[in-house]
């Protein structure tokens, strides 16, 4: 039955996409969690991964450079800006009103946006070698070798967060700043290290996120779209919880491969809707998320 | 039920919980016009969960709370308001940006019917209004002496004219049950004085008061009957005399006090 | 009640906008200033100098309405410009496809507008702060495309041939007419605005933005106040979109982007949020900056495509954004206000 297959089909290549979604939405909870930043650049810091990884790696056919030194360079630079923009940006932040971070963010979104532009141009791009690409043939299904292996990257990356998050040191220090960042100093949490871990582990996991969306797509300012989806993933999860963030990946991975392929025909851009829709069902009914925790409210 | 007729708050057999986590277990509580009743007891008694109760904020799991005759269980916090029950806040930094006078201004909310477009227009009801308000509110600026932060945002307020803006902004409400979350804590001689005064005022006007207070002085002072709750049950109630020789109490309550007499 | 302290008896004077002959005179020269302008700008060849003014004064009708909206009632709102959108698309469709005149379609494709807002309000009855910016942003993609989508907003080549409008058998065609016409707007708005600070409305916007909780207390229904500030808000973008449309006579779908909202919500920010002359102010400063720059660009001192300039004005904004939220967060109108306190203590300093 094709009908059956296609299906699959669509699940299987859902699940693998959705697994790149739920580790770049990982890397905006954990801001959010630590920090409590709502981080709207977030999409423009995978973009400018992406384009730091093409300005070292360069067009398919020949390599700039080794792809090891490439991936080293690529990890440093974005170690090395998260540093700069815990630094510059965001330590300013710890215990002023949400909103002002909200702007801030918006700020940077701009700023970002605006060098990249500056810097690179708005013309799209093909990032050469990373992972093999290329079609794999399972039996009856076909699936595109780049997208295992992002998921594979994105897979460990995932796990190794959350073990990090969950059974270190440094991630109990970095719930207790989400619980009260002022109460955590008082407990000997360094502020200044909690913000500086969070904002490279999130500036990291954009740019990895970024380059394996690359890989799939190519090199463009367009990419930047990801934020949306990425709060729509974080959302339908719940913004405090990291299993919530791989639910809510896989959920709007899946239900827009459907709508794409049912639907694209007909409508417009529907397959972009459709997470924001579903988002904004979620919300209406679990206000928290799928997998959030409600609080009980203090008054 | 057949009650007094001037019984104004009747809570019966109140029970909250959150969890499994026995907030409040049976409480009980009756107030008449113009009475002041303290519910003192420590920290984590349940205190501030009753209040909640009353005010909409928390939804018991059992009981039921009577104002003026009429059960006032699952109403949202504005329509108890609008019948006429005010509360101050623990933390008085209640709405921080805010400058004293609008926040004085927003407590005359229910005394006012200005409509959207006579808001934007600003003529007619609305000015007339907005006038009228800012009469009471001035009064009560004399009365409650914060002259001076009339266009001072709360965060730039000391915390004892936090404490006084919090209490003036229920007095602007105009309620007829006010119920005190604390407003002497942290604050000093001085300062207390100024609140207990105001306190005195709202009694004077025959304002039922509940107030929930730690400083026993005030509470002795001001309160026709205490309320004793202890791990969200009711273990003694009377005449502010009568607690103050509660064995029971001492233990619970001033159980340090009981420790010291021994040792001495 | 026994009177202690000193209550104040003048407060018909502080109630008022303009309190004193020394501030009327000062508002009669700045309106008596800006009406000249035109001529002036005329007079020494500036025309494109008027097209920008147009455009602020469109702009500052917009965001007045997003400062009801974030700014007093503390709804982040991403969603700005899709109010905008929809009120210059329902003035395009009732005018162009339908065939309404102008001043019977303005009111209504204002009122459409709010409407909008209403809904797009209602999933902030339940929740708080960055949800419900993000609801707003969502609802900017599904008003985008729902216009995309249907017929009779011309898809994605949009409306064209929008008609200007009458007064009085003057057509409001030139610039210059369009000038004092969106004058008139953009002062009833603003008066609008300061009003809603002083009604019971305003003020419980205020309250449910600082605190939700104690605000129900005072009896505000928080639901209410929240749909209500979307309303309005939403009122205010949806007549400047109108205005806009026809002022420029199309409607299209890349008119207002998702980064006319961020814009806004940046001019809002600069010019210090919650206040209405700080709105103004900011947009003033934003839209002028855009302007220096593209003036710069064009004039071919620094060689300069038109689009680097646009890169340019992205990283400029967001830069002017960042420092305004780190340094001065209360924006233009704080300094301001700190300026006028300095200059009456003058010469005893700070």
């Amino acid at each position: 039955m094709p009908q059956i297959n296609t299906i699959v089909q669509l699940i299987i290549s859902g699940v693998l996409v959705g697994g790149i979604y739920s580790l770049i939405a990982m890397g905006f909870v954990i801001t959010y969690r630590s920090a409590r930043v709502f981080n709207l650049a977030y999409g423009q810091f995978a973009v400018l991964g992406a384009f730091l990884a093409w300005t070292f790696i360069g067009p398919p056919g020949s390599p700039r450079l080794p792809l090891p030194l490439a991936v080293f360079l690529i990890i440093v630079s974005a170690v090395g800006l998260g540093l700069l923009v815990e630094f510059l940006f965001f330590r300013r932040m710890i215990g002023r009103p949400l909103f002002a971070s909200f702007m801030l963010s918006l700020g940077l979104l701009a700023l970002l946006h605006g060098t990249i532009m500056l810097v690179w141009g708005p013309e799209s791009r093909v990032l050469g070698a990373t992972v093999p690409k290329g079609p794999l043939f399972l039996g009856k299904f076909v699936l595109a070798r780049e997208y295992l292996w992002s998921f594979g990257l994105a897979l460990v990356a995932t796990l190794g967060f959350v073990y990090l998050f969950r059974r270190t040191r440094i991630g109990l220090a970095m719930r207790a700043a989400y619980d009260n960042q002022v109460a955590a100093r008082c407990l000997g949490v360094s502020a200044r290290l909690n913000s500086q871990i969070a904002w490279v582990i999130c500036i990291l996991v954009a740019t990895i996120g970024g380059v394996l969306i690359a890989t799939v797509n190519g090199v463009s300012i367009g990419l930047s779209e990801l934020v949306l989806l990425v709060l729509a993933v974080v959302l339908v999860g719940g913004l405090d919880s990291l299993v919530g963030c791989v639910l809510g990946g896989l959920i709007l991975a899946i239900g827009s491969n459907f709508t794409s392929y049912y639907l694209s025909q007909y409508l417009v851009g529907v397959e972009s809707i459709v997470s924001v829709s579903l988002m904004l069902l979620v919300l209406l009914i679990r206000p928290d998320g799928l997998m959030g925790i409600k609080m009980i409210k203090r008054v | 039920m057949d009650q007094p007729a001037d019984i104004i708050l009747a809570i019966e057999n109140l029970s909250l919980g959150f969890r499994g986590l026995k907030a409040l277990d049976g409480v009980g509580l009756s107030a008449r016009k113009g009475e002041t009743i303290s519910v003192i007891g420590p920290n984590g008694a349940g205190k501030t969960c009753l209040i909640n109760c009353i005010t909409g904020y928390y939804r018991p799991r059992e009981g039921c709370i009577l104002y003026r005759g009429r059960n006032i269980i699952g109403m949202k916090p504005h329509q108890i308001a609008r019948l006429g029950i005010g509360r101050t806040f623990q933390d008085p930094t209640t709405f921080p940006h805010m400058k004293g006078l609008d926040i004085l201004m927003a407590g005359r909310y229910l005394h006012t019917r200005t409509s959207l477009l006579e808001g934007l227009l600003f003529f007619g009801r609305s000015r007339a209004e907005e006038l009228a308000s800012r009469q009471r509110v001035e009064e009560i600026v004399a009365f409650a002496r914060i002259e001076e932060v009339r266009k001072v945002p709360v965060l730039a307020m000391t915390y004892g004219q936090r404490k006084q803006v919090e209490i003036a902004r229920v007095m602007a409400m105009g309620p007829g049950l006010v119920l005190l979350d604390e407003p002497m804590s942290g604050l000093d001689e001085f300062m207390k004085e100024v609140v207990n005064e105001l306190i005195l005022d709202m009694r004077q006007r025959n304002i039922t008061i509940i107030l929930i207070e730690h400083d026993m002085r005030a509470v002795m002072e001001l309160s026709d009957r205490v309320v004793v709750l202890d791990h969200g049950k009711k273990i003694a109630e009377g005449t502010p005399t009568e607690i103050m020789r509660d064995e029971q109490v001492a233990e619970a309550y001033l159980g340090g006090l009981s420790y010291e007499r021994e040792a001495a | 009640m026994r009177r202690r302290g000193k209550s104040r008896t003048d407060f018909v004077r502080d109630l008022a906008i303009i309190g004193s002959g020394r501030h009327w005179l000062a508002v009669a020269l700045a309106l008596s200033l800006l009406a000249l302008l035109p001529f002036v700008l005329r007079w020494t060849h500036n025309l494109n100098w008027l097209t920008f003014l147009n455009f602020t004064l469109l702009t500052v009708i917009a965001v007045l309405g997003l400062n009801i909206t974030t700014g007093m009632a503390g709804q982040l709102s991403l969603g700005h410009a899709a109010f905008v959108l929809a009120g210059g698309y329902a003035l395009g469709v009732f005018t162009v496809k339908l065939g309404w005149p102008f001043w019977g379609a303005l009111p209504v494709a204002t009122l459409l507008s709010g409407i909008a807002g209403f809904l797009v309000g209602i999933p902030a009855l339940r929740l708080r702060g960055f949800y419900v910016a993000v609801t707003t942003l969502a609802f900017f993609y599904i008003i985008q495309f729902v216009v995309r989508n249907i017929e009779i907003t011309g898809g994605i080549h949009g409306l064209i041939g929008i008609p200007y409008p009458y007064v009085g058998g003057l057509a409001i065609k030139s610039d210059i007419r369009w000038y004092f016409l969106l004058l008139v707007f953009c002062v009833l708005c603003i008066l609008a605005s300061v009003n809603l600070t002083r009604s019971r409305l305003g003020r419980a916007f205020l309250a449910i933005r600082d605190n939700e909780d104690a605000a129900a207390n005072l009896g505000i229904s928080v639901g209410l106040a929240k749909l209500r500030a979307f309303f309005i808000g939403a009122l205010f973008g949806g007549l400047a979109g109108a205005l806009w449309a026809s002022y420029v006579s199309v409607v299209k779908l890349d008119q207002f982007t998702i980064w006319d909202s961020i814009w806004y919500l940046g001019m809002m920010v600069i010019g210090g949020a919650g206040s209405t002359a700080g709105t103004v102010l900011g947009v003033i400063a934003l839209r002028l900056t855009s302007q220096v720059l593209h003036s710069i660009g064009s004039s071919g001192l620094i060689p300069l495509s038109s689009n680097l300039t646009i890169y340019m004005t992205y990283a400029i904004f967001g830069i002017a954004i960042i420092l305004f939220i780190s340094f001065r967060p209360f924006g233009l109108i704080a300094m301001w206000q700190k300026l006028k306190a300095n200059y009456k203590r003058w010469p005893f300093g700070t």
